[in-house]
C-alpha cells in the first residue's frame, strides 16, 4: 500500500512537469488557434535567461521575474515578426514555422550555453514531507501548487475576463473579430506573450530537476501534446487533469503490469486517449466544435 | 515548372557530355591503390582524420567532447611541429568533424562525405547505432574506423570487423569489475538493478551478472529498466526500494536522471551502497548535487583521471590537458563528460600508431594500430593501459574500481 | 507561337520525358560516388515525403508518424533479407506490412476528427521506438540490424553506389508515376473534396471516412516502400531510425517542398538530405541554428514551399515587365496563367491552395 501511494504521488509530480508545458500550449491555442511546437524551446531559453541573471548575482526570484518579462516581449515579437505572415495561410505551414522556430531557439541556446547540464537553483528547498505515508519533496509539491494556481488563473482569464473573451474571439475567427472592432494584431501579440510568460514559469519550475540543457523539454513536449489532446485543446483544467493522469497511470501500469513494464508504459496514455476520443471526440473537458457547412 | 525545351535539351546535352568525359576517369571509388602508393587523406606533410559524432541533440554533450579531446591533443602536437611518422616524414594532423545528431542515416552520409573529402580514417565517433551504420561501408571501402566510443563488442572482433577497433572498455567489463569486487567481499548482499533499456544498460548488467554467477553471498532481488528519454525514474526507485536491497547497481548514462535518483532514493529513505558507471560518476557534476555523501558508499569504475577531482587538481597530465582543451579544443569549460579525457587518449594512441606505421597507407596504419601494448596514455589511471593486441578487446580493457570519498575517488581494493 | 505552348504538344512532351529518363539513367555513370549516394538518399526520403503529401497535403489529415512506416518497412526488409527471401517478395512484404498496419490504424483513427489522427500518429513513433527494442528477436534490439543486399552483382560491372542508384530510381520513379496518376484521377478529386470540406464531400457522394482511410493506407504503403529503399541505401536500421524527431523533420520537408504537389515531394526529399549536409559544411558545431534559420528563411520567402519558387519569380518579373513596357503584358499573362489550355483536360486540382501544377517528375 505504501508503495502504491508513493507511486501515485510520484506520478503526480512527474505529471506536473508535463502540465506546466501543456498549459502554455493550451494558451497559445486558445489565443491564436495554433499548436506551437516551439513552446518547449522558448521555455528553455527563458530558463537560460534567468540562469544568466542568477550568475550575475541577482536573487533568484528577481532573475525569474526579469526572465518572465523578457519572455513576454520575446513571445509578442515572435508573433508580430514571424508568425503574423503565416496566420492567414495554410495551418500546416504555420505549424512547420513553429518547428523551425523550435530548431532555431534550441540552436541558439546551444550556441550560447553549450550542451552541458547546468545546475539551476530552485525556489523551493529539496526537503521532503510525508503525506499518507508517501514521501514527497517540497519542491515537487510547490511546483504542483503553482501549476494549479496558474490553471485557475487561466480558466478565469478565458471565461471571466474581457481580455480572455477577446483572445478567444480572435483565435476563433479573426475576420469577424476585426469587424467587431477588436485590435486583432495586438491581441495575437498579447496571446503569444502570455504563453511565452507561462512557458518561462514552466521552464524555471522544472529546470532544477531536469537540469538546464537545450533539449531539456523535448520529451516533456510530447507528453504535453498528449495531455493537451486528451484534456481538450480548450480547457486548462482538462489538460492539467490529463497530464496528472498520464503521470500516475504510467507509474501504476509499469509497476503492476510487468508485461508492459517501464519500457512500454509510454503506450498507455496514448491507448487511453484513443479510447476516450472514441467516446468523447472533443477530449475530456473540451467544448464541442460544431462544424458548419 | 515548364522549362523551355531549349533549356532542358541544353541541360541534357551538357549532362551527357559530362557523363561521357567523366565515365572514363571514374575509378573504383574509395578503393585502394595497391603497393606503396599512399592512401587517400595522407600527403608528405599532413594527414586528415574524420569524426562523425552527435554535435547537436540529446547526446551532443558527450559528442562535443569526442571532438574536443582529439583536437586538443593534435592541436598541441601540431603546434610543436607535428608527428614523426614511421616512414620518416613529419606530418601535421588535421581533424574534420561532422554532426550526425545520433542518426544512423546521417552518420553513413557523413562517412560517404569523408570518403569524398579524402579522409584517411574515421575515429573517435560516439554511439553504437551511428558507428554500426557505416561499419559495412568502411569495411568494403577499406577505410579504418578506429578507436570509436562505443562499448559494443562487435567493433573489437577482428574477424567481423577487420577495419575497426573500439576504444572504451566493452560495457560488460565495467559491470564485471564491480561484480567481482562485490563477490569477493564474502558478506551477504542483496542487489537491486536499474539499467538503461539499450545495449549500454544491457551490457553492464550482463557483465555484472556473469561475474556474480556462483557467488552464493550475492542475490539480485529487483531489476528494472528506464528509457534514455524518460524525464523521471521515481517509480522505478520506489519499486526497487521496496525490495529491501542494500546494494544498488545503477547502469544509467543520463546526467540529470542520475542526480535525481541520488536525491530521490534518500528522500524515500532508501540508502544502499551505489554502483555508477564511468560516465555518470563525476564528483562535482553529479555526486555533489545529488547529495551522495548520505550513502554508505558510491563505487564506480574508471580508467581516466577525473580533472574535477581535487586529488588530480595539480596533476601535470590534468593541467596540460585542461590547458590544451581550452587552447586547441575550443572547449573552455571543465569537462562534464569523461569522453573529453577518453578522446584525448585516443589522440595519444593514434600518435603512437602513426609513429610506428612504415608506409603511408591504411593497411600499414591498421597493422601499426593493432600492435600497441602497454601504452600509458596521458590521463590514464595507475593500473590501466592501452593494449590493442588482444582480439575481442578494445584498445582499453582494464578498469579500476573506485570509491567516492566525499570529494573525489580513491582506488578500492576491497568492498566495504 | 510561344515556347510554353510548344512544350504542351504531346510529341514534344514525350521527347522531353525520354531525354529526362536518359539523363537519369546516364547520371550515375558520370557522377562521383558521393553525388550518387546523395541522390540515392534523396530518392529514399522523397518517397516518404510523397506518401505524407498524399495523406496530408492532398487529403488534409495531419500525420505526425510517417517515419514509423519508414522504419517498419526497413525492419521488414532487413528481416526478409536476413532470412533469404526473394528480393521482390521482400519489397512487397515491406509495402504490405506497412500498408496493413496503416490500414488498421486508419480504420480506427479516421472515424474521429483530425485531432485523433494527429494523436494516434504522434503515438506511432513514440511507442515504436521502445517496441522495436522490446522485439529484439525481429529487430536486433537497440544495436539495430544490418542487411546487405544491394552490392552490385559482378555481371553488371557497376559500382555499389551505381547499382543502388538504379534500384532507388526504379522504385521511386514508379512511386511518383503512381502518385501522379492517383492524384489526377477520381481519387485525387475525392482527396481534395475531403480536404476542403467533409460535409460537402459527403453531399457529393464521397465518403470522407473511406477516403481518409484510403489516403492514410496509401501513405503507409509509400512509407514502407521508402523503408525498403532506406535499407537499400543505408543497409542498417535501428530504433533511432523511427524517432519522433525525424517524423517532424519529414513533415517540415513536405511543407518546405510544397504541400499538395508531386514535384514538391521530390524537393522536400532533397531538402531533407541536403540541408544537414549543407549545415555540416557551414560549421558542424552550428547545425541546429543554421537548420532552423534556413527553414524559417525558406518559408518566409516562399510560404508555398520551394515548388512555388518559379511562380514567385515569374510574378516578380511580370511586375517589373509591366512597369517597363505596356505593350507586352497581355501576351505574357496568357502564357503564365493557362488554366483554359491545360494539357490534361480531365485532371483534378492537385491541391486546394494554389500550388504550381507539375508536369511529370
Amino acid at each position: 500500500m505504501g508503495t502504491f501511494i508513493q507511486l501515485v504521488v510520484d506520478g503526480l509530480a512527474t505529471g506536473s512537469i508535463y502540465a506546466a508545458l501543456a498549459l502554455a500550449i493550451v494558451l497559445v491555442n486558445q489565443a491564436t488557434g495554433l499548436i506551437n511546437f516551439a513552446q518547449g524551446g522558448m521555455a528553455v531559453l527563458s530558463a537560460y535567461i534567468a540562469y544568466v541573471f542568477v550568475q550575475l548575482g541577482l536573487p533568484l526570484l528577481l532573475a525569474i521575474i526579469i526572465s518572465v518579462v523578457l519572455s513576454f516581449l520575446f513571445g509578442a515579437l515572435v508573433e508580430r515578426f514571424l508568425l503574423r505572415r503565416f496566420e492567414r495561410g495554410d495551418p500546416d505551414t504555420a505549424v512547420v514555422v513553429t518547428i523551425g522556430l523550435l530548431t532555431l531557439v534550441t540552436g541558439i541556446s546551444a550556441v550560447l550555453w553549450g550542451y552541458n547540464n547546468l545546475a539551476f537553483p530552485s525556489l523551493f528547498p529539496l526537503t521532503s514531507v510525508e503525506i499518507l505515508g508517501a514521501v514527497v519533496s517540497v519542491r515537487s509539491l510547490a511546483t504542483a501548487v503553482t501549476i494549479v494556481v496558474i490553471m485557475v488563473v487561466l480558466q478565469l482569464l478565458f471565461l471571466r475576463t474581457k481580455l480572455g473573451l477577446a483572445l478567444r474571439a480572435v483565435a476563433d475567427n479573426p475576420a469577424s473579430a476585426a469587424f467587431s472592432g477588436l485590435p486583432v494584431g495586438r491581441l495575437l501579440m498579447v496571446g503569444w506573450g502570455l504563453a511565452a510568460t507561462l512557458g518561462a514559469i514552466a521552464g524555471v519550475l522544472v529546470a532544477p530537476q531536469l537540469t538546464l540543457t537545450p533539449g531539456m523539454l523535448d520529451t516533456a513536449l510530447v507528453y504535453a501534446l498528449a495531455a493537451v489532446i486528451l484534456g481538450g485543446l480548450s480547457s486548462p483544467i482538462g489538460c492539467v487533469v490529463a497530464a496528472s493522469a498520464i503521470g500516475v497511470l504510467e507509474n501504476l501500469v509499469a509497476v503492476y503490469i510487468p508485461l508492459i513494464g517501464h519500457d512500454l508504459k509510454i503506450a498507455v496514455p496514448f491507448a487511453l486517449i484513443f479510447v476516450i476520443l472514441i467516446i468523447r471526440p472533443q477530449g475530456l473537458f473540451g467544448r464541442k466544435v460544431v462544424v458548419r457547412v | 515548372m515548364r522549362k523551355k525545351p531549349g533549356g532542358v535539351l541544353g541541360i541534357v546535352a551538357v549532362t551527357a557530355a559530362v557523363a561521357l568525359s567523366l565515365s572514363g576517369c571514374r575509378g573504383d571509388g574509395g578503393g585502394q591503390g595497391g603497393g606503396s602508393a599512399s592512401s587517400p587523406g595522407i600527403t608528405d606533410s599532413a594527414i586528415t582524420l574524420g569524426i562523425t559524432t552527435p554535435l547537436s541533440g540529446a547526446t551532443a554533450g558527450p559528442g562535443k567532447c569526442t571532438v574536443a579531446g582529439v583536437s586538443a591533443y593534435f592541436g598541441a602536437v601540431n603546434a610543436a611541429g607535428g608527428v614523426k611518422f614511421g616512414d620518416g616524414k613529419t606530418r601535421t594532423v588535421n581533424i574534420k568533424s561532422y554532426d550526425d545528431a545520433y542518426d544512423p542515416q546521417k552518420s553513413l552520409a557523413n562517412f560517404q562525405q569523408m570518403v569524398s573529402d579524402n579522409v584517411f580514417a574515421a575515429t573517435a565517433g560516439l554511439g553504437t547505432p551511428t558507428n554500426r551504420a557505416f561499419r559495412d561501408a568502411a569495411i568494403s571501402q577499406k577505410v579504418p574506423q578506429v578507436l570509436v566510443m562505443t562499448g559494443d563488442p562487435l567493433f573489437s572482433d577482428r574477424k567481423q570487423s577487420p577495419w575497426q577497433l573500439g576504444f572504451v572498455p566493452v560495457y560488460q567489463n565495467e559491470g564485471a569489475a564491480f561484480g567481482k569486487l562485490l563477490a569477493k567481499s564474502g558478506a551477504q548482499h542483496k542487489v537491486a538493478i536499474l539499467s538503461q533499456n539499450d545495449d549500454y544498460g544491457k551490457g553492464y548488467v550482463a557483465g555484472f551478472k556473469d561475474s556474480i554467477k556462483g557467488a552464493s553471498n550475492i542475490s539480485v532481488v529487483g531489476e528494472q529498466t528506464y528509457e534514455a528519454t524518460d524525464t523521471s525514474v521515481d517509480a522505478q526507485l520506489t519499486q526497487l526500494a521496496s525490495s529491501g536491497a542494500d546494494v544498488f547497481f545503477n547502469a544509467m548514462s543520463i546526467t540529470p536522471l542520475t542526480i535525481a535518483s541520488l536525491q530521490k532514493a534518500q528522500q524515500i529513505g532508501w540508502k544502499p551502497i551505489w554502483f555508477l558507471p564511468s560516465n555518470t560518476s563525476s564528483p562535482t557534476a553529479i555526486l555533489e548535487p545529488g547529495g551522495a555523501a548520505a550513502y554508505p558508499g558510491i563505487y564506480s569504475v574508471s580508467f581516466a583521471k577525473a580533472p574535477q577531482s581535487p586529488a588530480f587538481a595539480k596533476d601535470p597530465d590534468v593541467v596540460k590537458f585542461l590547458d590544451e582543451l581550452k587552447q586547441y579544443g575550443n572547449y573552455p569549460d571543465m569537462p562534464a563528460f569523461p569522453h573529453c579525457m577518453w578522446s584525448y587518449m585516443v589522440g595519444a594512441t593514434l600518435e603512437k600508431a602513426f609513429q610506428n606505421m612504415k608506409e603511408p597507407t591504411r593497411d600499414s596504419f591498421m597493422t601499426a594500430l593493432r600492435d600497441i601494448k602497454g601504452l600509458k596514455a596521458p590521463l590514464m589511471l595507475e593500473g590501466t593501459s592501452v593494449d590493442t593486441t588482444v582480439d575481442g578487446q578494445p584498445a582499453v580493457s582494464s578498469v579500476v574500481v573506485q570509491k567516492y570519498n566525499g570529494k573525489g575517488y580513491a582506488t578500492a581494493e576491497n568492498f566495504g | 507561337m510561344s515556347t510554353a505552348a510548344t512544350v504542351r504538344r504531346p510529341r514534344v512532351r514525350m521527347i522531353l520525358t525520354a531525354v529526362l529518363a536518359v539523363a537519369l539513367i546516364a547520371a550515375p555513370l558520370a557522377l562521383p560516388a558521393f553525388a550518387n549516394q546523395t541522390l540515392i538518399r534523396i530518392g529514399v526520403y522523397a518517397v516518404a515525403v510523397l506518401g505524407l503529401n498524399i495523406v496530408m497535403g492532398y487529403t488534409g489529415q495531419v500525420n505526425l508518424g510517417q517515419i514509423f512506416f519508414v522504419g517498419l518497412g526497413a525492419y521488414v526488409t532487413a528481416y526478409g533479407v536476413n532470412h533469404g527471401w526473394n528480393i521482390l517478395l521482400v519489397f512487397f512484404a515491406a509495402c504490405a506490412v506497412a500498408g496493413l498496419v496503416g490500414l488498421l490504424v486508419a480504420l480506427a483513427a479516421a472515424r474521429l476528427g483530425g485531432l485523433a489522427i494527429a494523436m494516434v500518429t504522434i503515438a506511432l513513433p513514440i511507442v515504436g521506438v521502445p517496441l522495436a527494442k522490446r522485439l529484439s528477436d525481429f529487430t536486433g534490439g537497440s544495436q539495430g540490424t544490418s542487411a546487405r543486399f544491394t552490392d552490385a552483382p559482378d555481371w553488371s560491372g557497376l559500382d555499389n553506389d551505381q547499382w543502388q542508384f538504379y534500384i532507388v530510381l526504379v522504385v521511386s520513379a514508379a512511386a511518383f508515376l503512381l502518385a501522379r496518376s492517383l492524384v489526377r484521377g477520381k481519387y485525387g478529386r475525392a482527396f481534395a473534396a475531403v480536404r476542403e470540406n467533409e460535409a460537402v464531400a459527403a453531399s457529393m457522394g464521397i465518403s470522407p471516412y473511406r477516403t481518409k482511410v484510403l489516403a492514410f493506407t496509401i501513405a503507409s504503403i509509400f512509407g514502407g516502400a521508402s523503408g525498403f529503399l532506406y535499407l537499400a541505401a543505408v543497409q542498417y536500421t535501428s530504433p533511432e531510425t523511427l524517432s519522433f524527431g525525424h517524423s517532424i523533420s519529414l513533415l517540415a520537408a513536405m511543407v518546405i517542398g510544397g504541400a499538395g504537389s508531386i514535384a514538391g515531394s521530390l524537393l522536400g526529399g532533397a531538402y531533407y538530405v541536403f540541408v544537414p549536409q549543407l549545415t555540416n559544411a557551414i560549421d558542424p558545431n552550428l547545425t541546429t541554428v543554421s537548420q532552423g534559420a534556413i527553414l524559417l528563411a525558406v518559408l518566409f520567402l516562399l510560404p508555398g514551399g520551394l515548388v512555388s519558387l518559379p511562380r514567385v519569380v515569374r510574378r516578380l518579373t511580370r511586375r517589373s515587365a509591366t512597369r517597363r513596357s505596356t505593350a507586352r503584358p497581355a501576351a505574357e499573362t496568357s502564357q503564365q496563367t493557362p488554366p483554359a489550355q491545360h494539357p490534361v483536360p480531365d485532371a483534378a486540382p492537385e491541391g486546394p491552395e494554389q500550388t504550381e501544377r507539375q508536369d511529370g517528375p
